[in-house]
C-alpha cells in the first residue's frame, strides 16, 4: 500500500498530463455508455426523469420478440457479410495491381483516385451517389441507356437497393482497406518470391503460396475494421434511403435511431447494447481467428 | 536481372486499362458533382451525362447564400472553427495522455483508463445519441460550440499514432535527460515533443480531415442550425422536400473541396498516418 502511495506521488506529474484525456474519455465515452445501459433497463416514458422506473429486462424481451428487429438484424448481418467480402476483395485486387511491377507510372494517381473518397465527407459523397442513382437526374441510368443496357433500379427498387448502398459504401471505404494491404505488401519479403520464381513457380502459384500468406496481418486488421464498420452502417441509410424501400435497408443502427425519434428510449438503448455486444463478440472472434495461426 | 522484374507488354497494357477504368469510376462522382453545381435542374434532366456545363454560371452560390434560415458563411465559419478547435484540442490532449500512459503504465489506474478508452471507441457511436444528449444536457453544454468541440476531440487513430511513436522512443534518451536533472515537464517539452513534431503534424492533418466530415454529433448536440457545420447543412438540405438539385451539388462542392485540396497537398503524410494509426489498432 505504501509502495502504491509512493508510486502515485512519484507519478504526480503524469496524472496531470493524463487528466484532460481521462476527463474527456470518462465524460463523453464511459458515462454515455453507462447511461445508455442504465436507460435500457427503464421504462421509456420515465427514462429521462430523475427517478426512472426500472423494468428489468423488459426492453430486451420486447426487442428480441419484435419481428421488425429480427428482420433488421438479419438484413444487417447479410449486408455486413456481403460488404466485407466485396470491399476486401476489391481492396486486395486493387492493392495487388498497384503494387505489381506492371504499373510503374501514374501509380500515385491511381492510389489518390481510389483513396480520395475515404477523406471526402461521407454525407457529401452519399448525397452525390443518391442523385447518381436517380431515375431522371442520374448519370448511371443515362449511361446504361446510352449503352443500350437495361436500367438499374437503384434506390427505388427492393431488388437493387442493397447493391446500390453497397456500391456507394464501397466507394467511400475500400480505399482505406486498400491502403492497409499496400502497407503490408510494401514490407513483405520479396526475396521469397524470387526464390519461388527460380524454383519454377508460376505467377499464380507465387501469389497464392508466397504473397498471400504474408498478407495475413493486413487481412485480419481489415476483416475486423470492415466488420465493425458495416455492422454500424448508418450514414448511408440516413442520406440515401431512410431505411426503405419496404424496410430493405432498415439496418439495426437506423432502426434504433428511429425508435429514439419516437421516444422509445428503453427499447432503443436495449437495441444499442445488443448491437454493441455483437460488434464486440465478432471483432474479438476475428482477432482470435487471425492470431490462431 | 531479377526474374520478377520484366513485365510483359500485353499484361502491362491490361493492367493500365484496368487501373484507369477503376480510377475514373472513383473520380467520376466528383466531376459530376462539380458540373451539377453549374447546371440547372432542367438542363440536368435533359442530359445527365454532359461532361461540361452549358455555361459557367456562379449564380447558384448566391442562390444558396441562405440555407434553413442561416447564412451560408455561418456554416462555413462553423466548420472551420469547430474542426480547427477540436483538432487542436484533440492533438494536445491525446499527445499528453498517450505520453503519460506509455511512460508510466505501472501507475495505478493507467491500464484501466487505456482499457476504458479502447471500449469507448468500439461502441457504435451513433447509438450514443441518447446518452450524449443527456450528458450534454446535464453539463449545460447542449447547443454550445464547447459541447461539440469537446465531443469531437478524441479519436482512435490519433491515440494509436501517438502511442506508437512514444513507445518507439529509446529509453536512453529520456534517462539521459533525467540524469542531467531535467524535470519531467522539461523532458516532455524540450526533448520528446521536438522529436514528435512529424507525428504531431500527421495527427493534426488526419484529425482535421476526419473531424471536418463529422455530422452526427454536431446534429445531436446542436439546438438550432446556428451551430451546424457544412455536412449537417448539406444533410438538412438533402432531406428538404422539393429538390434543389443544383443547390445540393453546389453545397456538396463547398463541403468537399477544402478537404480534398488539403488531402492532395499532404497526401503522402495522410496516407502513411492513416495506415500506421490503423495497423496499431
Amino acid at each position: 500500500m505504501t509502495a502504491t502511495l509512493a508510486q502515485i506521488r512519484s507519478g504526480r506529474v503524469f496524472y496531470l498530463f493524463v487528466a484532460p484525456f481521462a476527463a474527456l474519455t470518462i465524460l463523453f465515452g464511459l458515462w454515455p455508455i453507462l447511461l445508455s445501459i442504465q436507460v435500457s433497463f427503464t421504462a421509456s416514458a420515465t427514462a429521462l426523469r430523475a427517478a426512472p422506473t426500472y423494468v428489468g429486462f423488459a426492453n430486451y424481451a420486447a426487442v428480441l420478440s419484435d419481428p421488425i428487429f429480427a428482420a433488421s438484424l438479419a438484413r444487417t448481418l447479410i449486408y455486413t457479410g456481403l460488404s466485407v467480402a466485396a470491399n476486401l476483395a476489391f481492396a486486395l485486387a486493387a492493392a495487388m495491381l498497384l503494387d505489381s511491377t506492371l504499373l510503374r507510372r501514374a501509380n500515385v494517381f491511381f492510389r489518390l483516385a481510389i483513396f480520395l473518397p475515404v477523406v471526402t465527407p461521407d454525407v457529401a459523397g452519399y448525397v452525390v451517389w443518391r442523385w447518381l442513382f436517380d431515375r431522371s437526374f442520374g448519370a448511371i441510368n443515362a449511361g446504361l441507356a446510352a449503352a443500350g443496357l437495361p436500367p438499374f433500379g437503384g434506390l427505388a427498387s427492393v431488388d437493387t437497393v442493397t447493391a446500390a448502398v453497397l456500391i456507394a459504401e464501397l466507394w467511400h471505404h475500400a480505399g482505406f482497406y486498400m491502403l492497409i494491404f499496400l502497407a503490408n505488401l510494401a514490407i513483405r519479403d520479396k526475396a521469397l518470391e524470387e526464390a519461388a520464381a527460380i524454383d519454377g513457380a508460376t505467377t499464380l502459384q507465387r501469389w497464392w503460396f508466397v504473397v498471400l500468406p504474408q498478407l495475413r496481418p493486413a487481412l485480419v486488421i481489415n476483416l475486423v475494421y470492415a466488420t465493425i464498420q458495416f455492422l454500424k452502417t448508418f450514414t448511408v441509410v440516413v442520406v440515401m434511403t431512410k431505411g426503405g424501400p419496404s424496410d430493405r435497408t432498415n439496418f439495426v443502427s437506423y432502426y434504433a435511431y428511429q425508435l429514439f425519434d419516437q421516444a422509445r428510449y428503453g427499447e432503443a438503448t436495449a437495441m444499442a447494447t445488443i448491437l454493441f455486444a455483437i460488434v464486440a463478440v465478432l471483432s474479438l472472434a476475428a482477432y482470435r481467428l487471425g492470431d490462431a495461426r | 536481372m531479377s526474374p520478377l522484374a520484366r513485365p510483359r507488354p500485353v499484361l502491362q497494357a491490361i493492367a493500365y486499362v484496368a487501373a484507369s477504368i477503376v480510377s475514373l469510376a472513383f473520380l467520376y462522382p466528383y466531376w459530376w458533382m462539380l458540373i451539377g453545381a453549374f447546371r440547372s435542374t432542367r438542363e440536368m434532366m435533359s442530359d445527365p451525362l454532359r461532361l461540361l456545363p452549358e455555361r459557367f454560371d456562379l449564380s447558384i452560390f448566391a442562390a444558396i447564400s441562405r440555407i434553413g434560415g442561416v447564412e451560408l458563411w455561418v456554416y462555413v465559419a462553423n466548420s472551420v472553427a469547430i474542426t480547427a478547435a477540436s483538432t487542436v484540442l484533440g492533438v494536445v490532449v491525446t499527445a499528453l495522455g498517450a505520453y503519460a500512459l506509455v511512460r508510466r503504465p505501472d501507475l495505478p489506474g493507467f491500464a484501466l483508463l487505456r482499457y476504458v478508452f479502447l471500449i469507448t471507441i468500439m461502441y457504435p457511436y451513433m447509438l450514443l445519441v441518447i446518452p450524449v444528449y443527456i450528458v450534454m444536457f446535464k453539463l449545460g453544454l447542449l447547443g454550445s460550440y464547447a459541447g461539440i468541440v469537446l465531443f469531437l476531440a478524441l479519436g482512435p487513430i490519433q491515440f494509436f499514432l501517438f502511442e506508437q511513436f512514444f513507445r518507439a522512443i529509446p529509453k536512453e534518451v529520456i534517462e539521459a535527460g533525467l540524469m542531467d536533472g531535467a524535470s519531467e515537464i522539461s523532458i516532455l517539452f524540450r526533448i520528446v515533443m521536438p522529436m514528435a513534431m512529424p507525428v504531431t503534424a500527421t495527427v493534426f492533418l488526419v484529425t482535421f480531415l476526419l473531424n471536418w466530415a463529422q455530422w452526427f454529433p454536431v446534429l445531436v448536440i446542436s439546438r438550432s442550425p446556428d451551430t451546424y457545420t457544412l455536412p449537417v447543412a448539406l444533410l438538412a438540405m438533402n432531406t428538404e422536400l422539393g429538390t434543389n438539385f443544383q443547390g445540393i451539388m453546389a453545397l456538396a462542392v463547398i463541403t468537399t473541396l477544402p478537404v480534398a485540396i488539403l488531402f492532395l497537398l499532404a497526401q503522402k503524410r495522410v496516407m502513411q498516418g492513416m495506415a500506421a494509426g490503423a495497423v496499431k489498432g
